[in-house]
């Protein structure tokens, strides 16, 4: 961790844009949404490949997949249940079922648009859209994984989904390869495996080094494929801890939590504990009030751990 | 287009509904009541006014196909299989396990479809997307969607059809497929959109009107595409449900229809006679001899 910050919006638009610039293919489409996801710069530089719509979340779907059909690739980036919920059967349809080259991002993913309410939360993306065959589903945990999950995203051909908020995002290690699929062990550990996707990652990592310090060996695993799941690694948490705890910005249910519990009971059942939001629609207030109400805090991920590993 | 030609597309057409009605006789049901209003439309369209090359589907430049109304299937594959994307045994599938002609179509499974319509108020984003990405790539290859009436009452048709004129999109054109009812019951008593055509117009499209039954007038309103540069068209064209079979036309029971044999019979003979009439002895022993009868 280097405690530097950067603004996940800008970091993905601006990467986005490096690789639009040699790619003529790429194109950047906007339901009022473009500029606010990074695009500024873009859409006044390129702007026969910056293409506005206005606030019709559904349409845009439906015609970016009509633009892939073309050869382009359309990149969507909107408020995240803007373009998960709202346009779900075209997601499944026009981009899954049809299986379009088209890149949607949701932005302000989780509950970090926090004080704005219920509404603009996106606690089900992850679940929702795993379970649209053939969709790849992303959750970059920092800075350099937005940049190497962009690339990736671009690279492979076929619907993907990628999760990305709007507090700044913490750099935690030096920018790596990006490989879809692949999880990674952060830090090894004996007693406990915390498996955990998108930017919450800081706080299991610092939750991890108090958990040492109270005498537990704690094994983290960075997820930021949360479909396909990486099981290999999931295998090799269960089995040199023999239990595991997912931690994610999601409901409990359907999510990262569920995907790795569906491959332990495949692969090397083990005790696992899902950690994240209720069912229920979130409440509000400053993302930092949010984390800690949730239990997503370092003292709250330390906690629920503590609770886990007693039990 | 001269009058002989006009002749040979109403034939061309009623070998379709023929088609239909073999893949009828394989499933025992289908949706039959849109697939009759619409089928001189896409007969029309394949057989006279699209760039296409069915030997080579995915041709770059070939202008797309998009049936919005992917219920209608039964007549694009009725059409497709007559211009010769796959052989007509095929027709024979319907209904079957795995078959590539499913009860809404499938881009994956058979050439010539474009995109995989069924749900309603889905193809006109997608074809919007497919002539913005064609006209900005400069290929002058066109976009035909067809939409069902009962369909306009779905709200992403209107994102769509807004989109379509914001980008000046005259490489698009809709066909309403405006038979006047839908599975409930006459499609005013249900949600009137009617007039459409003012509502498309105050949005920057060129609407014309049309019997969609009338080979005449389909083939006058296709030689006058593009209609105005800078526009999509919208084609409003006035069908009759079950078109073909006077015993089933414009009854809402014909939109699913699951037929008897007696049923089944009278309509293959109707299909039959009217193609006769028209064709005359010639076409009967051309027809016959292509389908093995």
């Amino acid at each position: 961790m280097t405690g530097n910050t950067r603004d996940p919006r800008k970091t993905f638009g601006v990467a986005v844009s490096e690789i639009a610039e040699n790619r003529e293919e790429i194109v950047i489409l906007s339901a009022d949404s473009g500029k606010s996801s990074g695009f500024k710069e873009f859409s006044q530089k390129h702007p026969d490949r910056y293409f506005e719509f206005g606030i019709m979340e559904q349409g845009v779907t439906g015609i970016a997949s009509g633009l892939a059909t073309t050869g382009k690739i359309p990149v969507f980036c909107a408020i995240a249940p803007f373009v998960t919920c709202r346009n779900y059967e075209m997601f499944r349809n026009d981009l899954g079922y049809m299986r379009q080259n088209v890149k949607i991002v949701g932005r302000n993913g989780g509950f970090t648009y926090s004080d704005l309410g219920a509404t603009h939360h996106s606690l089900e993306d992850f679940a929702i859209t795993r379970m649209i065959p053939g969709t790849v589903v992303l959750a970059p945990q920092d800075p350099g994984e937005i940049r190497g999950a962009v690339k990736a995203m671009l690279e492979h051909k076929g619907p993907v989904y990628m999760r990305i908020g709007n507090q700044p995002v913490e750099e935690l290690w030096e920018e790596r390869p990006f490989r879809i699929g692949e999880g990674r062990i952060l830090r090894e550990g004996t007693d406990l495996a915390l498996i955990s996707t998108g930017t919450i990652t800081a706080n299991v990592l610092k939750a991890a080094c108090e958990l040492e310090k109270r005498g537990r060996s704690v094994m983290v695993i960075g997820m930021p494929t949360v479909e396909p799941v990486d099981q290999a690694v999931i295998k090799e948490a269960a089995e040199k801890t023999g239990r595991i705890m997912t931690v994610e910005e999601h409901y409990r249910e359907g999510g990262l939590g569920t995907a790795v519990a569906e491959a332990c009971s495949q692969v090397c059942p083990v005790p696992v504990k899902r950690h994240g939001i209720p069912r229920e629609y979130a409440t509000s207030g400053s993302y930092e009030e949010l984390l800690a109400y949730y239990r997503l805090d370092t003292d709250g991920i330390v906690q629920e751990a503590e609770a886990f590993l007693n039990s | 287009m001269d009058s002989e030609r006009v002749r040979e597309l109403e034939r061309t057409a009623q070998k379709c509904r023929r088609n239909v009605l073999r893949m009828v006789e394989a499933s025992g049901h289908g949706h039959l009541g849109g697939a009759f209003s619409a089928i001189d439309l896409v007969t029309a369209l394949y057989f006279s006014k699209m760039r296409i090359q069915p030997e080579n589907p995915k041709w770059e430049n070939r202008d797309r196909f998009i049936l919005s109304a992917g219920h209608k299937c039964m007549a694009q594959y009725a059409v497709l299989a007559e211009r010769g994307y796959f052989p007509k045994e095929i027709l024979d599938t319907y209904g079957s396990l795995k078959s590539r002609i499913p009860g809404h179509p499938d881009m994956h499974k058979l050439p010539g479809i474009e995109a995989n319509t069924g749900a309603l108020g889905h193809g006109l984003s997608i074809a919007v997307g497919m002539a913005l990405g064609l006209k900005s790539a400069g290929n002058g290859a066109r976009v035909y969607v067809m939409m069902g009436d009962g369909e306009l009452a779905e709200g992403s048709n209107w994102e769509a059809v807004a989109a379509a004129a914001h980008h000046g999109l005259d490489n698009l054109v809709l066909f309403l497929d405006y038979n006047g009812l839908q599975i409930s019951g006459r499609v005013e008593n249900i949600m009137n959109f009617m007039p459409a055509g003012p509502k498309f117009e105050a949005f920057g499209w060129n609407v014309r009107e049309i019997d969609g039954n009338d080979m005449g007038q389909i083939a006058a309103v296709l030689e006058e595409i593009p209609v105005q540069n800078g526009r999509p068209t919208l084609v409003i064209a006035h069908t009759v449900k079950g078109k073909g079979l006077p015993f089933l036309e414009n009854q809402a029971a014909c939109h699913y229809w699951t037929p008897d044999r007696e049923e089944l019979e009278r309509a293959i003979r109707e299909v039959e006679s009217g193609l006769w009439a028209s064709g005359g002895e010639h076409e009967r022993k051309e027809w016959e001899n292509e389908n093995d009868r």
